[in-house]
């Protein structure tokens, strides 16, 4: 399936697509708001838990300092010092590492720059921390996240100055006890006086199973706020479409279709409605309507006389877009056709792109069906002059419409074939934009709807919906799909239909779309409307008006070669 | 629908007259022209003169065509290449300058797409023959049926899957099915220059009803060819090439 450019989608699914956008955006903006509380509610807990952690341990260092090392001093000699007992060091930490084995991951550090036991030395980190403290000397507490082993700690740390009573085991060797000397020797340790920042004691949470507990529980709560919110915006839509859509696209069809006077050269004769919504549509074919009072009661009054050195004479026939006027070249005397656009189409800027691009369209494509195009002065297009009746007047002219059937389909799949293979869909074959001559010329003389590869398709872009006479529109066209040629080949189709039975096999109906797509698919069979048709011809006619555009003809020329081979059996 | 596909005439009047009438009488509905009309031969005028004259006919700019019109460098081409077309620059009528110039460099219709060299890169003129460039040209080329010319080789080239291609080189009058939904690359050959040692001309013709299509090859008058060649005072090496048909 090929994805459209935005710009060219219609209004319904843009708006779903922003909307879309806007729930993701949403839905992001919470779960992050969501990761952000549960995290701060995480580092709350964890400060709370070291908090309780390091007056544990400076509770024992206490008990060691008051209870302990003076009992055992009055027990033994003064200069006894027995390191299990009295050292407040090696102590806490040897409680603390039953802790930490008992709850896995915490850990409890007493570190030094310059330890007795060696393995108490600073790592980098907390080497760092130590140059912290000292250049912060009111700080009593530091917490923060860090990693370590690819694992995130939540730690806090407190820093330890020297009282008077550190000093005997830590102040000058000579004075410490021997039992201290012996195990660990003089390197380190010493020579520290009283203030001195002697350690950090340090607590570390592991927060890492927590964090990612939390990052789970954020993408879920987006998953289901998204997922809602989206199945709300359907049940929205559903409901929208039921109750405001189909009603206002009744209201709007109805009035594409009763705009014009009972004329059948004035009716569908909505300019390719170029607002932008169902409401914008309804406000340009009520104007439209007015136009036409407004035509109906001044008759010709409304066209120019004079543009630039053009006359400007009769009026020929109505386009999608613009007039088609007979004129004079004022310089050569020479007889012209004018193409004129209407007022609105000529005020409103995207009529006015829609008729530029077919103007240029007129004047790119060449064939002896089209009209020649001699000049342009602004947006009104000048032509070779040209005298013929429309083709829906000319068919009720005849007397047996079917004896002109090759002559009028060869021209008309030549011009097909060629507006094809030149990269256009004209989207809108009908008699009433088709001229013949006297010689049995046809000339096409609008392709307001048309639709060319090259450039951009402002009906589709514009969300305008299904435009032209639905009569002789294929569904795939009614549902709001262009640019296949196909749909071209069922509108040749209906004319061939109209051409050998002498009527259309759908007549007009004010009702919805949709109803009109079911209208569609069951096709009157040619021959129960007029007996005398070859089976051949009628198979012809069915399979050019298939429902599905790849049941049918997937080429002009095929059609036209079926067609002539059938035209050779005759009618019945 | 019936659809002659013929390229690089290579300004070969002889090849594309005895291609022309084979056409004619094989009752065909459009003609695609897919480039390089002059270039390498010495009757470019007349090729263009012939092809504009054919009703319902489309076509496509080739690299030579291009270099004939200044839309693209002749000093990018080989030696003898660059000769030619600075003789053709200069013998060009101005009608036929102007045809060549307004020629796109790709068309597409329904499910048919057609270019000189290949749809990715229309005007960059690299050959299709090989997996690599087979599979870029599929990945670009929205339409099931791609028409080639440029390598004056005929084959069908048939994406297997996203990563597999099939070479099936089209020797002789042949007939090949272009049924089911596989995407193609096809070379239609080359009217007024084979390079596949088979030195008559070559064409080939669609078939849209019975997914089928017909390679023709058509014995033309090689030495006529050969001999103007030489008489317009072109390299040598062109008219044995015509000869040799490779």
């Amino acid at each position: 399936m090929q994805i459209p450019p935005v710009n060219s989608m219609n209004l319904r699914h843009k708006f779903f697509l922003w909307s879309g956008l806007i729930l993701v955006l949403f839905s992001l903006l919470l779960s992050l708001l969501y990761y952000q509380h549960m995290k701060s509610i995480l580092i709350k807990e964890a400060l709370d838990k070291s908090e309780v952690i390091l007056q544990e341990v400076e509770a024992i260092r206490e008990y060691v300092k008051e209870e302990l090392r003076p009992k055992i001093r009055k027990l033994h000699k003064d200069d006894t010092f027995i390191l299990e007992a009295m050292s407040t060091t090696y102590v806490s930490l040897q409680i603390m590492k039953r802790f930490g084995r008992r709850m896995h991951g915490y850990l409890f550090r007493r570190v030094s720059l310059n330890p007795l036991n060696p393995k108490n030395m600073a790592d980098p980190f907390e080497e760092e921390m130590f140059d912290w403290f000292e250049e912060h000397p009111d700080k009593q507490l530091w917490r923060g996240i860090i990693q370590k082993n690819g694992k995130s700690f939540f730690v806090s740390m407190e820093p330890d100055y020297f009282e008077p009573a550190c000093l005997r085991c830590h102040g000058d060797y000579h004075d410490a006890p021997k039992e201290l000397i012996q195990r660990y020797g003089t390197k380190g340790g010493f020579r520290f006086k009283e203030g001195d920042l002697g350690g950090i004691d340090s607590v570390m949470i592991p927060v890492s199973a927590s964090l990612a507990r939390i990052t789970r529980d954020s993408i879920l709560v987006f998953l289901v706020i998204f997922g809602s919110a989206m199945l709300a915006l359907f049940f929205l839509n559903m409901m929208f479409s039921k109750l405001v859509m189909a009603r206002l696209g009744r209201v709007s069809s109805s009035l594409l279709q009763e705009n014009g006077p009972t004329e059948e050269a004035k009716t569908g004769k909505v300019p390719a409605g170029a607002g932008v919504d169902e409401l914008d549509n309804l406000r340009l074919s009520l104007k439209t309507l007015t136009r036409y009072v407004k035509i109906a009661r001044k008759g010709s009054g409304v066209q120019p006389d004079f543009i630039g050195p053009y006359v400007v004479g009769q009026p020929i026939a109505p386009g999608t877009l613009s007039w088609l006027y007979q004129g004079t070249d004022t310089r050569t005397d020479q007889g012209v056709t004018l193409k004129l656009g209407f007022d609105d189409v000529l005020v409103n800027p995207l009529y006015a792109a829609c008729l530029r691009a077919e103007s240029k369209l007129m004047e790119n494509v060449r064939h002896d069906n089209l009209l020649i195009p001699l000049a342009r002065e602004n947006d009104i297009m000048i032509f070779e002059q040209i005298q013929g009746v429309d083709l829906q007047q000319w068919i009720r002219d005849q007397q047996e419409v079917s004896s002109h059937l090759v002559t009028v389909f060869a021209q008309l799949c030549d011009l097909s074939a060629t507006l094809h293979w030149a990269g256009v869909v004209h989207h809108d074959l009908r008699p009433a934009v088709f001229l013949m001559t006297k010689d049995n010329t046809l000339k096409l003389f609008d392709m307001g709807h048309a639709f060319q590869r090259d450039v951009p398709d402002v009906i589709l872009s514009s969300g305008l919906g299904p435009q032209g006479d639905l009569r002789y529109m294929a569904p795939e066209l009614i549902q709001g799909k262009r640019g296949d040629p196909r749909s071209d080949i069922y509108s040749l189709g209906i004319l061939l239909y109209l051409f050998v039975t002498g009527r259309l096999p759908f007549e007009k109906q004010t009702v919805s779309l949709s109803t009109w797509l079911g209208i569609k698919k069951a096709v009157p069979a040619p021959g129960s409307v007029k007996s005398a048709i070859s089976p051949e011809l009628e198979t012809v006619i069915l399979k050019a008006m298939a429902w599905n555009p790849d049941d049918r003809y997937q080429w002009v020329e095929d059609f036209w070669e079926d067609l002539q081979q059938a035209q050779k059996m005759g009618f019945k | 629908m019936r659809l002659a596909v013929f390229g690089d005439i290579h300004g070969n009047i002889e090849a594309l007259s005895a291609v022309v009438d084979h056409m004619a009488a094989k009752n065909v509905h459009r003609y695609m022209c897919l480039g390089d009309i002059v270039g390498y031969g010495a009757s470019p005028n007349e090729c263009i003169d012939v092809i504009r004259s054919l009703p319902r006919m489309n076509c496509v700019l080739g690299n030579h065509d291009a270099a004939a019109v200044w839309r693209y460098s002749p000093y990018a081409m080989t030696k003898e290449a660059k000769e030619v077309i600075l003789w053709t620059i200069d013998l060009l009528t101005e009608e036929n300058a102007s045809f060549l110039q307004q020629l796109p460099p790709m068309l597409s219709a329904g499910d048919l797409c057609f270019v000189h060299a290949n749809p990715y890169n229309p005007e960059a003129y690299r050959y299709v023959i090989n997996r690599k460039y087979a599979l870029r040209s599929f990945a670009s080329a929205r339409q099931r049926l791609t028409f080639i010319g440029h390598s004056h080789r005929p084959v069908i080239i048939t994406r297997k899957n996203f990563f597999q291609v099939t070479f099936d080189n089209a020797r002789g009058n042949t007939n090949r099915s272009v049924a089911g939904k596989k995407k193609r690359i096809i070379n239609c050959g080359s009217v007024g220059q084979p390079r596949d040692g088979d030195p008559r001309a070559c064409y080939c013709l669609l078939d849209t009803r019975q997914k089928s299509i017909e390679f023709h090859r058509l014995e033309y008058d090689i030495n006529g060819a050969a001999q103007k060649i030489k008489a317009a005072g072109l390299p040598d090496f062109l008219s044995r090439r015509l000869l040799r048909g490779r």
